[in-house]
């Protein structure tokens, strides 16, 4: 199963993807987390710290001068550009800054061709989007069983979640929209008259977030019992019962 | 050399920025409020919007024609590579193509991302990033204070979207995801622009914010910080400019400490 998270910048993509993927391996599920961002950060939701984080992305960035190999298959781009990750994730750093198009061609790398390649044979993989639309667009049928698109209650981060949104139902693609760091009906009123009638999840504004974010760490080794934390638990069971369906 | 001011080689005066940062740190609200709190005092002032999707003239409160055409400011050369039409320059570019903004300030957008994509927007990028190339030749600029508002991450620095930015004004939030950020973002530049000159603001302070580690983590001066503030939620909700829903808001007058700042180093009195 393929599963893709996509919005705004700053909207909590990669706190969405880093506790799913934890709350996944956690059931018992082969997960393999892939930062498609070109600032990636997946390492530090996912719980590996800040810098090693910036350990793994500067290895993609070797390849500009030379200093990291390149890597012609897929397999070999897991195990070379990737690290074990808490609760048995596999991360993997598909982006790097510097480059026209993310992912480099001897590696036959972008996001949405990375999604293609990789077989789920009974793993979960789970795509951590760069900001924006610009992959949501780029993606056709086949690249990913569920795409979750992650919102707050800003105009601009709901303008980008109904083109997302949009985007996907126009293909005919599953979407959930995560609507993030709820504090109120106002909130929620102001977010559903953006979106509309799609299928939602609200997660509540959430201290046990903001402090993981302040100290580099994982939401769910936090406290996986709060409010936040606990309904991304509940949207990982969700997906992987779907992921049994399928 | 000759007289400083006359020359074409010289440096313009006015305060030249770049606002840059994690997606969601508040580059577009610094940058919006920043702008018109200057051109409230008297400045002239472009504003800079090289983000393909909907950001800055929200933050501005402006209000910007939905399809400018941009895209007959660039042309392709014999050999495919972009220029700007010939009668066009950057000074035209910008003076055609800039919308009005409150206060006073002139909107530079580049071309948005609707429905059919960005394709359709290309000639549009390449003549903003031609623009953006060419703006310290135009001395009809000389004197003015120009903010530019970057999109999300390191990318577009690393592109060179920003050749105008005497000071690039980091917006973090005191998160490590935004400090690595702001790391990645300073990294770059400093490969690209020996010259460059940093600034720190870290937006969206709490009580258990730790300012002074951000300070020291980047190593860049502090220029002043930003409180966390309900005003800002409501106006991002709202999708409205800060200035004009909460004009006396605690952010508000934090930014215009950025701006006293800013203006005392940077700009001569008027």
């Amino acid at each position: 199963m393929k599963i893709v998270v996509a919005g705004k910048g700053g909207v909590g993509k990669t706190t969405v993807s880093g506790t799913i993927s934890r709350a996944l391996a956690r059931a018992g599920h082969d997960v393999l987390a892939l930062d498609a961002d070109t600032n990636p950060m997946l390492g530090v939701s996912l719980g590996i710290g800040p810098e090693e984080t910036d350990l793994l992305v500067a290895v993609r960035q070797g390849l500009e001068t030379g200093e990291t190999e390149h890597e012609r298959t897929t397999e070999g781009f897991v195990e070379r550009f990737g690290r074990d990750a808490p609760d048995g994730v596999r991360l993997v750093v598909a982006s790097r800054i510097e480059r026209a198009n993310p992912g480099c061609t001897c590696c036959g790398v972008s996001p949405e061709g990375l999604l293609t390649e990789l077989e789920s044979d009974g793993k979960i993989i789970i795509g951590d989007l760069e900001a924006g639309i610009g992959t949501i667009m780029r993606l056709q049928e086949g690249h990913a069983d569920v795409v979750l698109v992650v919102a707050q209650p800003t105009a601009k981060s709901l303008n980008i979640a109904r083109r997302a949104v949009d985007m996907t139902d126009e293909r005919g693609g599953r979407v959930i929209l995560v609507a993030n760091r709820v504090r109120d009906d106002e909130d929620l009123a102001v977010i559903r008259a953006a979106v509309g009638e799609c299928e939602m999840v609200v997660v509540p504004d959430d201290a046990a977030i903001a402090q993981a974010d302040r100290e580099g760490r994982a939401a769910i080794d936090v406290d996986e019992q709060s409010p936040g934390v606990k309904v991304l638990i509940e949207l990982a069971d969700r997906l992987a019962s779907m992921a049994v369906a399928a | 050399m000759t007289d400083a001011g006359q020359t074409s080689t010289a440096a313009p005066a006015g305060l030249r920025l770049a606002v840059v940062g994690k997606g969601g740190a508040g580059k577009s609200v610094v940058a919006a409020t920043l702008a018109r709190l200057l051109a409230r005092r008297g400045h002239h002032v472009l504003a800079l919007d090289s983000d393909t999707l909907p950001g800055l003239s929200i933050s501005l409160g402006a209000d910007v024609p939905d399809d400018v055409p941009r895209n007959a400011a660039a042309e392709r050369n014999e050999k495919g590579r972009w220029r700007l039409v010939k009668g066009v320059g950057a000074a035209r570019a910008v003076q055609r193509y800039a919308t009005d903004a409150p206060d006073g300030v002139r909107l530079l957008q580049i071309g948005k991302t609707d429905k059919r994509g960005l394709t359709p927007n290309r000639a549009s990028h390449n003549a903003f990033y031609q623009v953006v190339h060419r703006l310290d030749e135009v001395r009809s600029l000389d004197d003015w204070v120009i903010v530019g508002d970057l999109p999300a991450g390191p990318r577009q620095t690393a592109f060179d979207w920003a050749p105008y930015a005497r000071r690039f004004l980091l917006v973090v939030e005191p998160t490590w995801q935004g400090m690595l950020t702001a790391r990645r973002i300073v990294r770059i530049a400093r490969q690209q622009r020996e010259d460059a000159e940093f600034s720190l603001v870290v937006n969206k302070v709490t009580p258990e914010a730790d300012v002074a580690r951000a300070e020291q983590f980047l190593g860049v001066p502090l220029l002043g910080t930003v409180p966390a503030d309900d005003d800002v939620r409501r106006a991002e909700r709202a999708g409205v400019a800060l200035l004009d829903l909460a004009p006396d808001c605690a952010a508000v007058d934090a930014i215009e400490q950025l701006a006293d700042t800013l203006d005392v180093r940077n700009i001569d009195p008027i």
